[in-house]
């Protein structure tokens, strides 16, 4: 069983730190995303695993061996790139092939294993072709054909889909999931694109900053996010957050009233939370209902009609912007005043610094 | 397009412009291929006809001049030049360009101060070393020197920006090392970088002259350039001679452009799209 283990990882160039510390265990067959917004350290992370960037402090281990100073190729692992880093001037077949006949591999076993992959990825007519002669997404298959001839332990997606249109990002998106059923292999995979990484993950890491802000399964990070950076970069559109500062209640019970939407009060249990705490509510779109013990007085400012949905970009007295989504708005216009309703079960609550209160 | 009378006028301008540089750039070539074919009388007179005496010249260049020999030492010298260079220049420049550090740049830039110095106040000491290593009058003292050339490390490295650093991560990835990398993908990628780059080592290398004319002293050694010119410099020059040795001279640069004319513009651009 391949595992791999992060201990206390850490990068830096010069005196700049851009990964700092991260531990991490990925278990095999895991379908593994790094995900978070540019300049976060994700593609770093994912190099370093590689062996492209040189570890500064702490241990990489895969099947429990230290790797930190093991070459790249000697790591078990492949690695499918973003631009697709395809040889220009051999073919697919070469492409394919050219890792083993480096490493000594008998040709009879090459050409069985570029077969079989071609096989899997339905590259079989493309074979005799130049990387220029394919489409984007057939160089991305031929990419991802060059990582699996190799029978690596890991394989190592840097944001394969970026350069693919809308349409093709979906296809291969598929395609990399039914691979990963395929393959059973461990799989990590980089991404700024939250709906690639809630789709295909078994385990989302975010990161920011060169830190991990949170680990866990897609839902889990979706219901219940660590802090506001994961609860506002989790889901599309983004979860909305409203100002507000905690108050007790006559019964001795907690309150989060928020003083720009008309002192409305939002029950929020939250256990020895001291009166005057600066907090922030945060409440997703979906949750937004026609039914709700709390609500917020909007006017509409634009309207986005998905067919089966809608989202409502409403704006407060305090022009505060609220995204709403519902079902029902095919009858809305610009310019409506509406009452949106939500359950004070569905608000989380966070700090002033971002972490959660619970 | 709009028939304007400033469009016009632009038009015939650019065209009339263009159409005089190209006349101007190749008037020589033409006059020298009509020059082959008159007497040193006829050309001296400035006559720009097609004339009878091409037989007569092209046979008395062959009796003046030991054609082979000649030919034979300005190919070994520009071979030689040329593969050296290329070899020497392409990874200076991969080298450059992708293992930096301040200390190589400081490098970088003193190696492209040379560009300033101009051959002449070089002459005299390589001369002198030339002379110290027992190279004077041999192929080896000519070709020495052209092969650490700045201005190729630096061509090198301005298209190795192009040269996708994902490649060499791919590479390393498939287990090649450095050498490996430049050999196998770097050299191949970068292919019509090279053709430009040997289109202008290789006219450079074949048509040197000051040089080789330092060095080169024995009939045996000298190069078509130096030959040629010893004929021009004759107390008869025979112009006609001269045209016919200038006109061979030209034929293998001339051959080795037409062939690679495609990579050459392609170089020009840049190997990586």
């Amino acid at each position: 069983m391949t595992e791999l283990q992060l201990s206390d990882v850490r990068k830096s160039y010069g005196g700049f730190e851009v990964i700092k510390g991260v531990d991490l265990d990925i278990k095999s067959g895991e379908f593994v995303v790094f995900v978070g917004p540019s300049g976060c350290g994700k593609s770093t992370l994912l190099r370093m695993i590689a062996g492209l960037e040189e570890i500064t402090s702490g241990d990489l281990t895969i099947d429990d061996v230290l790797m930190n100073d093991v070459d790249p190729s000697k790591r078990g692992i492949a690695m499918v790139f973003q631009s697709y880093a395809l040889y220009p001037h051999m073919t697919v077949r070469e492409n394919m092939g050219f890792a083993l006949r480096f490493a000594g591999v008998p040709k009879a076993e090459i050409e069985k294993r570029v077969g079989e992959a071609a096989n899997i990825l339905e590259l079989g007519p493309l074979l005799d072709r130049k990387p220029k002669q394919l489409s984007g997404g057939q160089r991305q298959r031929v990419a991802i054909g060059r990582a699996i001839v190799r029978h690596p332990k890991i394989f190592l997606f840097d944001e394969p889909l970026s350069n693919l249109d809308a349409e093709l990002r979906v296809h291969m998106r598929i395609e990399i999931a039914r691979l990963h059923k395929q393959l059973a292999a461990t799989i990590i995979y980089v991404t700024h694109d939250q709906v690639e990484a809630m789709t295909l993950a078994d385990k989302i890491v975010v990161m920011r900053g060169g830190v991990v802000e949170q680990v866990g399964s897609p839902l889990d990070l979706y219901d219940d996010p660590a802090n506001q950076f994961v609860a506002g970069f989790i889901g599309s559109p983004k979860m909305n957050f409203l100002k507000g500062v905690i108050e007790a209640g006559d019964g001795g019970e907690c309150y989060a009233r928020l003083p720009e939407y008309g002192g409305v009060k939002i029950p929020v249990g939250l256990k020895g939370a001291a009166p005057g705490t600066p907090v922030t509510i945060g409440i997703r779109p979906e949750h937004f209902k026609e039914e709700g013990s709390v609500s917020l007085d909007l006017t509409i400012d634009m309207l986005e009609h998905l067919g089966g949905e809608t989202f409502a970009y409403a704006r407060h007295g305090n022009g505060e912007l609220v995204v709403i989504e519902t079902k029902n708005g095919r009858g809305l216009k610009s310019g409506d005043r509406i009452t949106a309703r939500f359950d004070p079960a569905c608000a989380l609550v966070f700090d002033e610094g971002g972490k959660r209160l619970r | 397009m709009r028939n304007n009378p400033a469009t016009i006028a632009s038009a015939v301008f650019t065209y009339g412009f263009v159409g005089l540089m190209a006349f101007l750039s190749v008037f020589p070539f033409i006059w020298m291929v009509l020059g082959a074919t008159n007497s040193s009388i006829d050309i001296i007179k400035g006559r720009l006809m097609p004339g009878e005496a091409l037989a007569t010249n092209i046979a008395n260049f062959f009796t003046l001049v030991n054609v082979p020999l000649v030919f034979w030492n300005s190919a070994k010298v520009t071979i030689f030049a040329t593969v050296l260079t290329l070899a020497v220049s392409s990874l200076a420049g991969y080298g450059f360009e992708i293992f930096r550090s301040r200390r190589r740049e400081n490098l970088y830039r003193a190696m492209l101060l040379t560009l300033m110095i101009p051959f002449a106040a070089l002459m005299i000491p390589l001369f002198i070393m030339m002379g110290k290593m027992g190279l004077i009058n041999t192929h080896i003292a000519v070709v020495l020197p052209t092969i650490g050339s700045a201005f190729i490390v630096f061509y090198f490295r301005q298209s190795t920006k192009a040269f996708p650093s994902e490649l060499r991560d791919a590479a390393k990835v498939d287990g090649l090392k450095e050498w490996q990398i430049f050999l196998y993908i770097y050299v191949p990628v970068m292919r019509s970088t090279y053709a430009a780059a040997f289109i202008i080592v290789f006219m450079t290398a074949w048509n040197n002259y000051l040089w080789p004319l330092i060095v080169l002293q024995s009939n045996e050694t000298k190069t078509i350039t130096l030959v040629i010119s010893s004929l021009a410099s004759a107390y008869y020059p025979d112009y006609g001679v001269v045209m016919v040795g200038t006109f061979l001279a030209t034929l293998p640069t001339l051959t080795v452009f037409f062939f690679m004319q495609r990579q050459f513009v392609q170089g020009m651009l840049g190997s990586v799209k």
